[in-house]
Order: C-alpha cells, then structure tokens, then sequence
C-alpha cells in the first residue's frame, strides 16, 4: 500500500491537551449572563392517570420563573414514532415521565420548587414485560395506538420488521443439524462522563439558539425548528452550538423531552435556560440498550456450511419510541450477512411496555443479534463435531459475494481476521480441554462505508485557505470524542501537501457547518472524511491554479509537499504556498481559495423488503477470548483479549486502536457486569455502585490486530470502526466460557450466579 | 440535597459540648465518603454536620502492646502503615481494598465503622482481631469490644452525644495467621457481596489450631463472629473434613439477604466458599 506523509500517522487528538488540563468547555461548562436553571419532575408512578397538578407553591417560591406542565404549553409530539411530549398530561406511562418543569435563578431552588409540586394520580395497572404486553387484554400503554389488520388498541408498534431471502423451510429440510435457543439481552445504558444537558435562549425575534451536546446537529435542529412551528413560531430559525461533547454512544442520537423543555422555559421568561442531569437523571431518564427476547435456529450440513437462519425478536420499546425501535433494521445485518446463509428470515415486534424507552447504543441493535448468532454457531459447530474455528473458516464472507439482503461485499478481511486471532491464542492447543480455562471467539459485520438510513447520507464540506496556508476546514461532522476533527485534518493535510498542525477543523455550528446525517453508523471517518478529501481536493485544484501563474509552470506538473508549490520537472520553480496565495490575492481581481464538497456516498435506502445496499463497504472483525472460570464462585477472568478488525486502511492507527479498547470494553462490560436494574419499571441502580462498569483494573488487556484491506471507496482506504468493536464481545466471552466449564449462558449478563446455577444444573443432570 | 451548617471544631472537648447543644439535629462527619453521600441521597438530613477533621489525638497509629489507631486515621495511612501491614495485616490488605485511592485518602476507620455497613471493609479484620473501641463523651468513656458495637445496618452502640475516639487492638497470639478475602464483581470500587476473614493460632509443634477466629460481612444485618465455626476447627488438627465443615457451619450461621449485588442463595454459598479458602489460605 501506498505510504502517506500524515495518514497512517499516530497523532494524538487534537484536543487532547485541552482535555487532560481540563480547559475543554463542555455544557456543565457553559453559562450565559441572566440564565435560569430548568429542572424536571419525574413521574412517582410506572403508570396513571394524572388527575390533578397542583403548582401553587411551586410559583410562590421566590426566585422561580416559570412552572410548566402539560396543561400549560403547546402540544409539540416528537420522537422516531411522533409519541412522545415535552410534558405529559392525562397520563404517565413510565418512572422516567416528565410531569412539570421549573425555572429558577439557581438549580437548588428549581430543585427545591420541584418538590413543592403536588400531583396525583389515579393508579393504573402496569405492564413490564413486552410478551405479557403483547397479550390480549394486558393494559394499554397508549390507548389511542391502534395496529393490525382490524385497526384495535395494541402495545405492538406498527412497524413490521420482516426481512425473508430464500425459504428458510426448505433451508431447515436440508440441514443435517439444526440448533434452536432462546436468548434473552437486558438493558445498558452508555455511562457517557459528560452527563447530558442543554441551554436554549431565544433572541428578541423569536429565534432559538441551542447549546446541546448533540450527535446529530442537522436532524435536531430540524426537530426544534418543527418544536418551533408547534409553539406558533412558524419561521422562526434555530441555530444549534455544540460544547464539547463528554461522549454519545448513540444516546444523542435523537431529541429528548428535557431538550424541548428548556426551550418551553426559556421562550416563557425570555431568559436563557440550561438544563443539566445529574448521574441519576442520567441512569434514569436517558434511553438505554433495549431489552429482546430472541429466538434463533440455524441448521448446517455434515460438513459444516450453514443451511439457514431463522430469527424472532420481541424487542421491549418502552413507553415511548425513539430510535431504538429501529435497531432491527441493522440487526438484520449481521442475521442476513454474517457468514455465508442461503436462506434466511427475521421477524420482529417492537412492544410498548411501562419501561423506560429504549435508543440506540453503540452498534445499533448488532451486538445484541451478533450475541445470539455467534454464540449459536458454536453450538452448531459443536453439533457437527466441527471445531468452531474451521466452523467460521468455511461460512466465512468472501470479497464479491453479495449476500441474500443485497449487500454487495467489496474489501473482507474476516478470513484474516479469523486466522489472526486463532494464531495470537493458541486455538488448536487451548481449545477444548474444559479445565476451567477456554478460548473462544466470534465474529462481526458492520457497515463501513456509512449507512443510508435516512434520506440522505451525506456531509458537506466548506474549506477556506488563508493568506499564510492556515486550512479552515468546515465540517458537517460531530467530534464526540472519538477523534473526527483529528482524522478529519489528517485527510485534508495529506491531499492538500501541508502540516497537520495547519488544519484548523470547525464543527461546532450549524449557522456555520454544513449539513451532515450525524455522527452514527460508523460513518464519519468515511463519509465526512470523503467529503473532506473531495473539498481538499478541489482547493488543491486551485491552489495550483494561482500558483501555476505566479511559477510558469503548467498546474499538472506542480506538486504541494510541506508548505512548498514546486515543480515536478524543474526543481528550480518553487515557492512558499503562503507566498503563492498573497499573490493570488493581492492583486488586481484578487483570488481567496476556497471551495466546497456534498459527499454523498453511493449506497442504497433499504427497499420495502429491506434489501439493498445499505452501505457502500462492510467492516469485519473477530475477537479472541482465553478465560479462566473460577468453579466455585463462578468468577470469570479474562487472560487474553485479541480484536481483530478490518480496517480498510488506518487513518490514524493510535485513535483506532483507542476505538477498539473502547468498544471491547464496553463490550465486556455488556457481557459480564453491566446491567440497568429495573425492578417494576423503575430503575434500581442509578450510580455507578450498582450499575457496574470496568474499572481500570478490570480491564484486560486487549491486543487489536489491524487487517489492511485498503477499500477502494473509503478514504485513503479507510472504513468506519466507531461501532466493530463492541459487537462481537459477548459472544466471544460467553463462547470462551463454554470451553472453559461446559456450560452455555444464554441471557446477559453473564454474572458469577448464572455461572455457578448453570454449573449445578449440570453436575445434577 | 438538605442545606447544612458545617462546624469545624478545634478539639474533642468542643466537639462533645456542640453534640450536647445540638442533639440530634447535629451529625459528626470524618472524611465524609459516607455521610455526604448519604445526605445528597436524603437517608440523612443534619442541620449541622461537626468535623472532626485537625483535631488533635483522633490521627495516630501507635503502641508497642495495644495498637492505638485514631478513628480519623484513614484508610490509606492504615494501608501504608508499616506497623499495621506487619502486626495486623489483615487490617493493612482490607483497608486497601476499600473504595479507590482518592476515597481512601479522606475516608477514616472511625468512619467506617459508625457507617456500620454490613459490607464495612474493616469489619471482619478488626474482628479477628478482637477489637474493641473506645468511645468519649461528656459523661466520660467507655471501651466495648467491636462484636458490640454493632447493633444493626446502619446502628451502633454509639450514643448521640458520643465520639468514637479510637480503636485498640490487642496483639494476636504468638503462631497467628490469617486471611482477609472479598468477593466482589469487580476488581477495584466495589462493595463486598460477600468477605471474610480468618485468624488461626497453630500450634507449631503439634499442628494443632489452638485459636480461631472467623468473621464474616455483607451476610448478616451486621458483620459477625461465627463462633460455631470457630468451634469445629479449635483444638484440632485442621483437615480437608473440618474445613469443610467449619464452611458448611458459617455458611449456615450466617443470613443474608437478597438484593441488587447478590441473592441471598449466592451470598450463603460463597461463605461456605470462602472461609474454607480463608481457612487454607491461613495454613500455608
């Protein structure tokens, strides 16, 4: 592969100083002259009937501004599925409900007026688990939602996620060996450091400008702007600014109730109102990972090739809808691509339940489906009498292959990957002795080349060079935290011929920035960084343009290397770009260069089968696991962690690598420790006491192995990698275990309890 | 969170005269891992939290015989103490296990213990060790030993207008050796779901265990001696047999309830776990 002067580069984050000094202005940060404290009062019920909010107090107290509930503002419905409002009146539907908001001078009397609010309620029955809410006659959580073919009250949302290729029937007929599991995923919530939060002011003429932490600047100011149209404010602007963002994971993916409330404060006192959660809110009132009951066959022939996958989920959507519910739409990926299957099918609901309500997290719905194909491919490998490796080796995605959902596979490293991992743990020799400690490993599709699931795809580019070779780079993009305006200015500064340290990348701003479908879907290094590279690309057009006339020397035979114009040909001709573009501007009809790009990659909206080419290159993986289980208390340790990713190409190998030990952190996480409690819909354990992440002691080490394939669409050869690697985690953890002590977990997570029962189970068998 | 007046006295004598005038509206608070966490979760709403931070006698590690630890002595000094990591190692390993550095750098023992959390760190070690205490307050002093001050989650036998002053340990007796394990998730910052300590006196010619003590946490409402235990393996050869058993006996005698960390069932299992672990630990 080619060699580049700042790609391929290990250089730290752009930010990083003014991270690690604590000089980073995140939203806790922000504070505006005359700003009010918003603050939420939650629902004390997982569902009633609102008969009567009482105030009074409340707006006696001095220092507070405005009180508001569902009785006093506009009706504004938002969310994916349009089912949820800033406040609720007539009823709640979950612990997480925002019943009446407050605006004071300082956060200790809006808190101190929130309790001065009496409501009550009239109890209703609740329902928790979304097959019980799936019955006939169980309690409806929307009353007014109808579904199915007669148009009854249902909890089923209408949303009928069905993908068929092939007859799974015929697939099942041909199978020599069939495995069929129930596996169960529970609620996570992304512990993101920096909690969320939100400020909205609005201008003299009714314009909103909003301090948010969002992921998706575009969308969100487009929901604010129909925020807006609801409140009477037709026409009005919304112009949205990003702190620094204390890390998303796909929890700011969408607009929440409290971001809507502090626009309600903020236009009724005319002041500007910040809203900040604290780590509880933060545990309750965010959306998690949702829950699924899963139910998957897949059958195999004597030698191993895959016969079929057959796939029902029951996914628990909670009170109200956001993006989760649309999760299944990239669990089909892994259900129709992992691996090669002929013949594939998956159905599956989403239920309204008096949960909390779910959203997206870091993987989109495929950690959860990869967790119950891969474990089950050990199963069925087991079956066969195939050793798992050899299992994955022969079903492994090919490059060319286009797979029973249309995806067209260019680039795949997953033979690679497969093959590195089996090498770094040793597999033929540690596997499948049962002595307590056991290997295994499991693997990943993803996309890589960004994700049409909306309209468009794209993110625009604006670049400006000034008089001295600074490169203002104006991005559509989101930096949150994982590196984009670093790799963002490694890109430009590699096509362009000029230092890292020229790039200034903007992102902050969407009276600025250009439009961009958000920081999801593993796609900002691709499709912002195309973008980025084509804008380069054309100011570099440019940059030899001026130059051309200022060197005499034709535009194709120059070259930009180091802040240097010089000729190809005649290494005499050569010049300071700085000098170059003073030049070109400092003349009579002067020249500032500057240019823009709308990358919008070639990839396809899933058809109303939902087939298609969702994404223009896939990202593949494997992790690698050796654990030890301690049999008598049911303790798991990991000795060896291996991740193996196809990467198209490393941008910038140090931040990718930083990706890798996140996600398969996190992942270890989802399989081992982290669970958010709810006990009757409540969430039991908002703090990091009971909700258990890794420490820095628990974490292992994890080894993540580069496989280059060098995509031809990415940039310089990249492919996305914000997601992989916490996709394939648990089932390799939860595989390695099996190898250990024999015994298979099928619900996460994967606790010394569940080991320890599953271990009786066995020696009373 | 309840607003609060902070006080910070110059002395132990005004500190008793300040919980005379404020009673029950009052609360002392040492590092305060405990107590402001315990306040922002409204389980507790002083007026007035009483420092005990700088004041003189309550921050020394001393003795020859009787170890005399301060109540406002903290977790990390306890932890780096060459004196308690040679004669009370067991105190030395817990202590460092409690929390993150950051929190052992402010939480105190005497802390730790008023907190009287089931799961409390210290606990089982300083039960081994037969602690006692030794409690101040205008009225004069007392010393009890440590099995009694604890009455409950969350209750012991201090009384209001009272100040654990400090905490005395006894030298255990020549040939001791001991074990302090704790079960938790995870490797660092987490409670106990289940911890133990062992202490055995073995004879070093016979073999025979003349002396044992065995202390559990988080399985009862408060942390306890398992004297049945006890019992099994004292003035006896220890084999495969007696450990188990003294473990079947703990794991019995102790009662554990269920909730978000563990379920009772798991809790009752891993003591008997345990403390025959424990009990192997100390003999090799």
């Amino acid at each position: 592969m080619t060699e580049f002067i700042n790609v391929g580069k290990r250089i730290p984050k752009s930010d990083a100083q003014e991270k690690v000094t604590g000089k980073a202005i995140y939203i806790q940060d922000l504070k505006i002259p005359g700003m009010l404290w918003g603050k939420i009062l939650y629902s004390h019920h997982p569902h009633a009937r609102i008969l009567n909010i009482d105030t009074s107090e409340a707006e006696k107290l001095p220092g507070v501004k405005a009180v508001l509930t569902g009785y006093n503002i506009p009706t504004i419905k938002f969310g994916f599925y349009k089912d949820n409002t800033p406040l609720k009146s007539n009823k709640v539907c979950s612990y997480r409900d925002e019943v009446a908001a407050v605006a004071a001078i300082d956060p200790d009397i809006a808190e101190e007026a929130i309790n001065l609010i009496k409501v009550e309620y009239e109890l209703l029955p609740p329902v928790f688990d979304p097959e019980e809410a799936m019955k006939e006659g169980a309690p409806l959580i929307h009353e007014d939602h109808l579904g199915g073919k007669e148009k009854k009250p249902t909890n089923i949302l209408n949303i009928p996620w069905k993908l068929v290729a092939g007859d799974v029937e015929e697939g099942r007929k041909n199978s020599d060996y069939v495995a069929e599991n129930r596996f169960k995923v529970t609620w996570v919530t992304h512990c993101c450091m920096g909690t969320s939060g939100c400020i909205a002011q609005f201008d003299p003429r009714d314009n909103l400008t909003i301090y948010s932490n969002t992921q998706i600047p575009s969308l969100a100011q487009r929901d604010f702007t129909e925020a807006l149209s609801a409140m009477g404010l037709q026409g009005k602007k919304v112009r949205l600014i990003k702190a620094t963002i204390g890390g998303a994971f796909g929890s700011k993916l969408d607009t929440y109730p409290y971001e809507y409330i502090a626009i309600l404060l903020a236009h009724r006192t005319r002041k500007p109102v910040k809203i900040i959660f604290s780590r509880e809110e933060e545990f309750f009132a965010t959306s998690p990972r949702q829950a699924a009951i899963i139910d998957i066959a897949q059958g195999c022939k004597k030698d191993g090739t895959l016969t079929f996958r057959d796939v029902r989920m029951v996914l628990d959507n909670g009170a109200y809808t956001s993006w989760g519910a649309t999760t299944p739409s990239v669990m089909m990926m892994p259900i129709s691509s992992l691996y090669k299957v002929p013949h594939v099918r998956y159905v599956a609901k989403c239920v309204y339940t008096n949960n909390t309500y779910s959203q997206a997290f870091r993987g989109y719905g495929n950690p959860q489906a990869t967790f119950a194909i891969e474990s089950q491919i050990d199963s069925l490998a087991e079956m066969a009498g195939i050793d798992p490796l050899d299992f994955r080796l022969r079903n492994a995605n090919t490059p060319g292959e286009v797979t029973p959902q249309r995806f067209k596979v260019g680039t795949c490293g997953l033979r690679e990957c497969i093959d590195a991992v089996a090498q770094r743990l040793d597999w033929r020799q540690n596997r499948g002795k049962r002595d307590g400690r056991g290997v295994g490993m499991a693997s990943l599709i993803h996309v890589g080349g960004g994700a049409r699931v909306y309209k468009s795809d794209g993110c625009g580019t604006i670049i400006k060079v000034d008089d001295f070779g600074t490169v203002n780079v104006i991005t559509g993009a989101t930096d949150m935290g994982q590196g984009a305006d670093t790799v963002i200015a490694q890109i430009v500064a590699e096509e362009l011929g000029v230092r890292i340290q020229d790039v200034v990348v903007t992102h902050t701003d969407t009276d600025i920035c250009p439009w961009d479908v958000g920081a999801h879907a593993s796609r900002t290094t691709f499709v912002a960084g195309n973008s980025a590279k084509m804008a380069a690309k054309k100011v570099k057009e440019q940059l030899l343009e001026v130059a051309s006339r200022s060197l005499g020397e034709v535009p194709e035979n120059l070259e930009i290397r180091d802040r240097m114009v010089f000729s190809k040909i005649d290494p005499e001709k050569k010049s300071p770009l700085g000098k170059v573009l003073r030049a070109a501007h400092y003349t009579t009809g002067g020249k500032m260069v500057m240019a823009e790009y709308f990358y919008d990659p070639p990839n396809e909206n899933l058809d109303k089968e939902f087939k298609g080419n969702l994404s223009v290159t896939y990202a593949y993986g494997t992790h690698g696991v050796e654990v030890e289980v301690d049999k008598t208390t049911g303790q798991v340790n990991i000795l060896k962690y291996i991740a193996a990713h196809d990467v198209g190409r490393a941008v910038n190998p140090m931040l990718l690598e930083g990706q890798v030990y996140g996600g398969a952190a996190m992942g270890i996480g989802y399989a081992l420790m982290e669970q958010l409690v709810l006990n009757n819909g409540k969430v039991i354990n908002p703090d990091f006491r009971d909700y258990k992440i890794l420490t820095a002691s628990d974490i292992p080490t994890i080894e993540a192995i580069t496989i280059e394939t060098d995509d031809p669409f990415g940039p310089f050869g990249a492919k996305g990698i914000g997601e992989p690697g916490l996709v394939p985690t648990a089932p390799a953890i939860a595989n390695a275990i099996y190898d250990a002590i024999g015994v298979r977990i099928k619900d996460l997570p994967i606790t010394p309890e569940k080991i320890l029962a599953a271990l009786k189970g066995k020696d009373s068998k | 969170m309840k607003k609060f007046d902070y006080l910070k006295p110059q002395s132990l004598e005004e500190v008793l005269s300040l919980l005379n005038q404020f009673g029950t509206k009052a609360k002392l608070i040492g590092g305060g891992t405990d107590a402001i966490v315990m306040q922002r979760q409204n389980k507790i709403s002083p007026d007035l939290f009483i420092s005990l931070r700088g004041i003189p006698g309550l921050d020394h590690i001393e003795g020859n015989g009787l170890l005399k630890i301060g109540a406002m002595v903290t977790h990390r000094a306890i932890e780096q103490s060459p004196l308690i990591r040679e004669r009370f190692p067991l105190l030395s390993e817990a202590s460092g296990l409690l929390g993150s550095v950051q929190i052992r750098n402010v939480a105190t023992l005497g802390g730790n213990l008023c907190t009287a959390s089931p799961s409390a760190e210290t606990a089982p070690p300083l039960l081994v060790y037969e602690a006692e205490v030794h409690l101040i307050s205008q009225k004069g002093e007392r010393r009890i030993p440590l099995e009694s001050f604890f009455l409950g989650p969350g209750e012991t036998a201090l009384e209001q207008k009272e100040v654990l002053k400090e905490i005395l340990l006894q030298p255990p007796p020549p040939n001791s050796r001991g074990a302090y394990l704790k079960l938790g998730r995870r490797k660092a910052m987490d409670l106990a779901v289940v911890n133990v300590a062992v202490l055995l006196t073995l004879n070093p010619k016979t073999g025979i265990c003349e002396r044992a003590r065995i202390a559990l946490g988080a399985v009862a409402p408060t942390p306890i001696r398992v004297r049945e235990a006890e019992n099994i393996i004292e003035g006896n050869q220890l084999n495969d047999e007696l450990i188990r058993k003294a473990g079947e006996m703990a794991k019995h005698t102790c009662s554990p309830i269920s909730d978000i960390r563990a379920s009772s069932e798991y809790r009752r299992e891993m003591v008997g776990v345990l403390v025959e672990k424990a009990i192997r630990q100390s003999l090799t």
